[in-house]
């Protein structure tokens, strides 16, 4: 059984260098940074330094088994924190979220990995590192290694990786150790359209498992063929949740821009 | 989770010496080197006979630098695990557990040639030397607490680090490991004593030595460890939460 039950989440990112915004703040509103929200959204001491950043705010939502959420929003409107408190990494600040399921998460494809150690020894850590036996590792190395397709590259270490082998060993892994809930970050698009569509069918099967998929992302085709509810989140806030058709047409009604890469 | 921070430990040791000649031997080697020479030039202060001072050194510096290993290492604990820390919700103590495993590593690496050194001079194991292992455990015991606390502080203030490696530098010397603290008259040896390091390194090698270690020693050892795992809860359960935000 996996779920994920969120409720009246805020997370406040805390600033520590002291700064101070260069814009005056009696005006600064008439002179808002693009889409950012930003006079709302920095959190200010009585001094007027900036004290932090209010990224997510009253986030409430439930997902149950076999649905397969795409999240679409503005850059800076919360999606990867949302994503990163989803994946158990940043505790909230405020409000409760349960997630139930083994969760895999591919929010930052240079996290997560050693890049002086090779492909190989990276899929051991992290396998071990998502509770898997040895003996289950050593079970799917081969499956892992010829999904990234990376060759004798497996045997080298990650930092003379591309950025798209690097992304490849890392979904790979991630998806290998089938999890009950599969949280990815927008990066995925950044593949070449082999690499989407093998990555696409892979979600397919898993999420066919009845597992549970959130994925953010800013491609039409990637959601659409992907994700069946959407979210729409906007400075931090949830503006839409309905089927992911939907939540699309509207997102750009409102003048927002989805890239059409073909599959 | 076991296997987990054992791989991660000694996967940190090999990359470490990856590309030099000698490898995880230059622990040994530079280990060696640091005895041979202070034996060398100290021996004429300390009063004791050359042999029994090399087995001195040898066992307060493998010491010393584990106790003190564990200053340095905790300061970046969370901070270099920062990579893990944000892709994969670990709980925290792995990191520790890592780290702490790598610097036993180290320890037992130098143990390993010393002691055969040891019994070449002529040292011989007893029964008192037994007591060195429950002075290991309580250096272990130490060791989690210490990282936590502090890899949680200087995640949040790096000037704890800063500050934290300019007292270890000091704390070389004013620790008995190139003098030794019973030749002192009583003011000296006295203001030693001040020094809990004096207490944690006497504890593991007075018995190695042949030598009973002191009660006060064992005391003092025991009153800081509780001290050391209070203050560390304290902070873990007040502040932990907060920690992939600080990164």
């Amino acid at each position: 059984m996996s779920r994920i039950l969120v409720q009246q989440l805020a997370v406040t990112y805390p600033i520590f260098n002291r700064a101070r915004s260069s814009l005056d703040t009696q005006t600064a509103a008439l002179d808002p940074g693009e889409d950012f929200g930003g006079i709302q959204r920095l959190v200010r001491d009585k001094h007027g330094y900036i004290k932090g950043v209010r990224a997510l705010e009253d986030v409430s939502f439930e997902v149950n088994e076999g649905e397969r959420i795409g999240l679409v929003g503005a850059n800076g409107s919360g999606k990867t924190t949302l994503l990163q408190v989803l994946a158990g990494i940043y505790p909230p600040d405020n409000g409760c979220v349960l997630v139930d399921g083994r969760t895999t998460s591919l929010v930052n494809i240079n996290l997560g990995m050693r890049s002086e150690a090779t492909g190989n020894q990276n899929i051991t850590l992290r396998g071990l590192a998502s509770g898997r036996t040895r003996a289950e590792i050593e079970e799917r190395r081969s499956e892992i290694a010829a999904f990234a397709g990376l060759g004798e590259f497996i045997d080298l270490p990650v930092e003379t990786y591309s950025a798209g082998m690097r992304m490849r060993l890392n979904f790979a892994i991630a998806t290998a150790f089938e999890p009950d809930i599969l949280i990815l970050d927008e990066w995925l698009s950044a593949g070449d359209a082999k690499f989407r569509k093998l990555a696409s069918e892979r979600m397919a099967t898993f999420v066919g498992q009845a597992g549970i998929l959130v994925l953010a992302s800013h491609s039409q085709s990637l959601l659409l063929s992907n994700c069946t509810r959407g979210l729409w989140l906007h400075d931090g806030r949830i503006r839409m949740d309905a089927p992911m058709n939907e939540v699309l047409s509207a997102y750009e009604e409102s003048g927002h821009k989805l890239s059409l890469t073909r599959q | 989770m076991v296997e987990l921070w054992r791989t991660f430990a000694w996967d940190e040791i090999k990359q470490r010496y990856r590309r030099s000649v000698l490898g995880v031997s230059w622990i040994v080697v530079s280990f060696l080197m640091f005895v041979a020479g202070v034996s060398f030039f100290f021996s004429g202060f300390s009063g004791r006979e050359l042999d029994s001072f090399i087995v001195y050194v040898a066992l307060g510096y493998a010491a010393f630098i584990f106790i003190t290993g564990n200053f340095i290492d905790g300061c970046q604990v969370f901070t270099s695990s920062h990579v893990w820390i944000k892709a994969m919700p670990l709980p925290y103590s792995v990191h520790v557990y890592r780290s702490l495993f790598r610097s036993f590593l180290i320890f037992a690496l130098q143990m390993a040639v010393v002691v055969p050194i040891m019994m070449w001079m002529g040292w011989r194991p007893s029964f008192l030397s037994l007591l060195a292992v429950p002075a290991l455990l309580v250096y272990v015991l130490n060791a989690v607490a210490v990282q936590y606390m502090l890899g949680l502080v200087s995640a949040r203030f790096e000037d704890v680090g800063h500050l934290v490696t300019s007292i270890t530098r000091l704390l070389i010397f004013v620790t008995p490991i190139l003098w030794v603290r019973e030749g002192l008259d009583g003011t000296r040896a006295f203001a030693a004593d001040l020094n809990p390091l004096t207490h944690y390194v006497e504890i593991f090698r007075s018995p190695l030595l042949g030598e009973m270690p002191r009660t006060t020693s064992w005391l003092v050892v025991c009153i800081l460890t509780l001290a050391v795992w209070g203050a560390a809860t304290g902070f873990a359960a007040a502040f932990r939460r907060r920690l992939p935000y600080w990164l």
